[in-house]
């Protein structure tokens, strides 16, 4: 990775935006050698990598609402689980066995043929002590990967990209949505957000107002002052409460910039590549098609995320389980698939995750805490089961500096 | 702490201030008014709203209708499969048609309603009780909890904590219907502890599950549709809550959580928040706390102390909270006098923006203040500005609405939609001739409308050249200039 452009802050990336913001994928290696040869400051910073064209890339896969994944990865062997499930418990012949403890809900064929690939890793039992029963509290704990008892003001993506991703792109992070999820959140914002990228624009009725819109949305200045302790940044609120100090109208012109800089580079994109695997019609599969056109496209993100909703269900667990863990098999299979047919599932890791499991036992109240597979997908990961105490997967979800 | 506003600094300024976050903004001629009337008079015109007659008339199908709950009921247990469909399908939908009229009857109280501020609580108590139709499934309900926010909107914490957990939608939202006995169901009980009432770490996992006891028996009468005591499930015998024993009952355990010092700094920081924009210091929470359990923990003179404070008039207060998307619409509406768009056009903007009415994303609400904010929800705003101001149709995903609304396709919904009056900003009304004879006093008077003061000097230079740029000056070109002001930075705050 020698030879990828770094640049060191958010304003040297604004003010190259020309060059810097089409280079990640257009721009022929000995002109980006060249362009990386004139930004002297960034030869020696803590800097990122302004291309993710060769650089490993992780999708977040956030199964909202608490899955129940004891019926997921289910212990279809286990007495005890058959006990305290005696209606939900799903029988041996109905998972897609792993091996002779535990097999996947029969929902998920495509997670299956992973599995037998070598291309799926179920980690299981992870969790932390002392879990907090609270469905907030437990969802920040995952976003935020604090212990609980600690409140950790970032998350635990926004950290990352606060330590590593020192640079300036916006579009190093990316989620597919309406909201930023907390994980995102970090001294320094960084991350854009989208779902539909035909409306990820500015809409103007002729090019005067356009370059109005530009003008009064392009305040440097703003950008300049915003300084570690400006109160400009989500990152430094307690969960949920607006700012302490600080002013807010320069978060929202930050975002106002980001905005506008990552609109043409991602519909340019979007237009321009196209999938090469057949999705199940779901919301989750229009957001991981979208992934692999950027991802395809060249854009330099180094972090996905992504959600499916809906497993907050209680009533009728059964049937909503059911539907849901299929459209998520299918759903990451095809994506799978669409790597592979790019070249890039070599660089490309997917992680589930889920914010809370359930009781073990059925018909009770409150969804805490118990067993929470968290799976990955990846070429590089080796199939395999691994229990919380070690756990390892080939490809951390951790990407690295340049070397 | 908390002392009075100086007189001499009550003037438009200040005005506008309080009306946009005591209520959702207003005409220049209205924040003139209120800095005419002198400040206590002015939060007394917000705050005293009971004063002022509302014609409001509630939706029709908003009253227990035991008879269509049995008729729904009976088919979906006793028919055969196909008439069970069809039930369940025919209520699906009529159920849909009552939200969307839910919706549409709450903006509309928000945007022309005589009292705004009884509607921005309304709006708190919603975030705050955060209980959503995804769960509740019964507009009626979803109604029923909206009037009791309105009806206790000042009143006094422990009734409405009693009343919210006993009405139906809180019953049904927080599983307490199904609590018993044998089977203690937590959630009310850790909410209102947590959420609600007291915040993380001033209460133990024996709290919750000793207050679980306490509260079995609060049920819900299904066929007449309202609370109901069962003393068969409720657990009688002796609980330790909160450092207290006794057989206590479910009024006993609200009793004993607003008895805690901490309920009064936990519930008027939030308020402060709400209407401030921001965490207040420890000082100022005591103060508020203090003055809060002086007054009975009664809303109203909290409210009144708080609005008068030269802490809420504050230079770190003023224009520094971002809007929330309901602040945004029906503020943008009022300050223009405009037309409220179609309810599906308006619950489509809402949701896309992040906050969809009578269904907040979990337990907690809505998270507000700058998570608002994301490129997305960002450009978005941008977009519906230009709706809003030219009565154009924004660029909704109009299959999703039909859906929602009990109607057929997409493409029919996109030919309804365009058929809809969209109103636009009504320029006659918002700009005077002497306004509109030249172009600098067309963008002072558009400042001054829609910031309450004025853009930076650049941004003021820009909008200049845009206008200078045109030779002949139409209406499209300043209701341009609305929709560029509209979009920056500085119209997401107030």
């Amino acid at each position: 990775m020698k030879n990828e452009i770094t640049l060191q802050t958010r304003r040297e990336f604004l003010r190259r935006t020309v060059l810097g913001s089409s280079l990640a994928w257009t721009v022929p290696a000995f002109l980006a050698n060249t362009f990386s040869a004139l930004d002297s400051a960034a030869a020696d910073s803590a800097t990122q990598i302004v291309t993710g064209k060769d650089s490993t890339i992780l999708v977040v896969l956030q199964m909202a609402g608490g899955n129940d994944g004891i019926n997921t990865v289910v212990p279809y062997a286990n007495d005890f689980y058959h006990k305290a499930r005696p209606t939900i418990g799903l029988s041996s012949e109905k998972v897609l066995k792993l091996n002779g403890e535990v097999g996947l809900h029969g929902a998920m064929k495509g997670f299956k043929e992973l599995y037998d690939g070598g291309q799926l890793s179920v980690i299981q039992g992870v969790g932390y002590p002392n879990p907090n029963r609270s469905h907030f509290r437990s969802t920040e704990i995952w976003q935020t990967a604090s212990d609980s008892q600690r409140v950790e003001k970032y998350g635990w993506v926004g950290r990352y990209f606060d330590s590593a991703c020192g640079g300036a792109d916006p579009t190093v992070g990316v989620t597919i949505g309406s909201q930023l999820p907390q994980a995102f959140f970090a001294a320094k914002p960084k991350g854009i957000v989208f779902n539909n990228p035909q409306n990820y624009r500015f809409m103007a009725n002729g090019q005067a107002t356009e370059d109005s819109y530009k003008k009064l949305n392009d305040q440097e200045m703003m950008a300049d002052n915003v300084g570690e302790n400006s109160g400009g940044s989500i990152g430094m609120l307690p969960a949920g409460m607006p700012m302490t100090g600080g002013k807010a109208v320069d978060f929202i012109s930050r975002t106002a910039m980001d905005a506008q800089h990552s609109s043409d580079e991602v519909r340019a994109i979007a237009a321009k590549v196209e999938n090469q695997a057949v999705y199940p019609a779901s919301q989750l599969a229009n957001g991981l098609k979208l992934v692999a056109k950027l991802i395809g496209g060249g854009l330099p993100t180094r972090i996905y995320y992504v959600s499916q909703g809906g497993y907050d269900t209680h009533t009728n667990q059964l049937g909503s389980q059911q539907r849901l863990l299929g459209d998520l098999s299918e759903s990451v299979k095809a994506f799978t698939d669409d790597m592979k047919a790019q070249g890039n599932m070599g660089r490309v890791l997917v992680m589930t995750f889920s914010e809370f499991g359930r009781r073990v036992a059925e018909m009770r109240t409150a969804a805490p805490i118990t067993a929470r597979p968290h799976r990955c997908s990846s070429s590089a990961t080796k199939s395999k089961l691994v229990c919380s105490a070690n756990i390892r997967v080939s490809r951390p979800p951790i990407c690295s500096k340049a070397m | 702490m908390l002392k009075p506003l100086a007189d001499q600094d009550w003037n438009f300024t200040t005005a506008a201030h309080l009306l946009n976050r005591a209520g959702f903004g207003g005409t220049p001629a209205e924040i003139q008014k209120l800095a005419d009337l002198g400040r206590e008079a002015a939060v007394a015109s917000l705050l005293d709203f009971e004063k002022i007659p509302d014609p409001t008339t509630n939706p029709d199908w908003a009253q227990p209708n035991p008879e269509e709950v049995k008729k729904y009921r009976e088919a979906i247990r006793n028919g055969t499969p196909e008439e069970k469909k069809l039930a369940q399908r025919e209520e699906q939908q009529l159920f849909q048609r009552r939200m969307v009229e839910l919706r549409g009857w709450w903006l509309k109280r928000m945007t022309t309603g005589p009292r705004p501020l009884q509607e921005k609580l309304v709006l708190f108590w919603h975030g705050h009780f955060a209980t959503s139709i995804e769960k509740v499934k019964n507009p009626y309900f979803m109604w029923r909890q909206n009037e009791l926010f309105r009806r206790l909107a000042t009143g006094n914490w422990t009734q409405l904590l009693t009343e919210a957990g006993k009405d139906p939608a809180m019953l049904l939202w927080l599983d307490q219907a199904q609590s018993k006995k044998d089977h203690p169901n937590e959630n009310f009980a850790r909410e209102v502890m947590e959420l609600f009432a007291l915040g993380e770490g001033h209460y133990t996992e024996k709290d919750i599950s000793e207050a679980a006891r306490a509260l079995t028996g609060w049920s819900l009468e299904p066929a007449e549709q309202k609370f109901i005591f069962r003393p068969r499930i409720h657990d009688v015998g002796s609980k330790t809550l909160l450092g207290r024993t006794g057989d206590f009952n479910g009024d006993d355990v609200i009793q004993i959580i607003v008895a805690q010092p901490q309920a009064a700094k936990f519930i008027t920081a939030k308020l402060w928040n709400y209407f401030a924009g921001q965490v207040p210091g420890p000082e100022l929470n005591d103060a508020l706390a203090e003055y809060f359990r002086a007054n009975g923990n009664n809303f109203k003179p909290l409210l009144r102390i708080i609005f008068n404070s030269a802490e809420f008039y504050a230079p770190s207060v003023v224009r520094n909270q971002v809007k929330s998307p309901v602040q945004w619409l029906v503020g943008s509406v009022r300050m223009l006098e405009c037309e409220l768009p179609p309810v599906i056009v308006s619950w489509g903007m809402l949701k896309q923006l992040g906050q969809d009415l009578f269904a907040p994303p979990n337990v907690k609400g809505w998270d507000g203040g700058v998570t608002w904010i994301t490129t997305n929800t960002l450009l978005t705003r941008y977009n519906d500005a230009q709706s809003l101001v030219e009565g154009s149709l924004p660029a909704l995903n109009a299959s999703d609405f039909a859906k929602k609304a009990g109607g057929g396709g997409g493409g029919k919904a996109m030919k309804v939609l365009k058929r809809m009056k969209m109103g636009g900003v009504p320029l006659d009304k918002i700009l005077s001739t002497e306004q509109r004879a030249d172009k600098r006093s067309i963008l002072a008077a558009l400042e001054v409308r829609l910031f309450q003061g004025s853009l930076n000097t650049e941004q003021e230079q820009t909008l200049r050249e845009f206008l200078d740029n045109k030779t002949k000056l139409t209406d499209a070109d300043i209701l341009t200039t609305i929709r560029l002001m509209m979009s920056t930075p500085e119209y997401q705050v107030t």
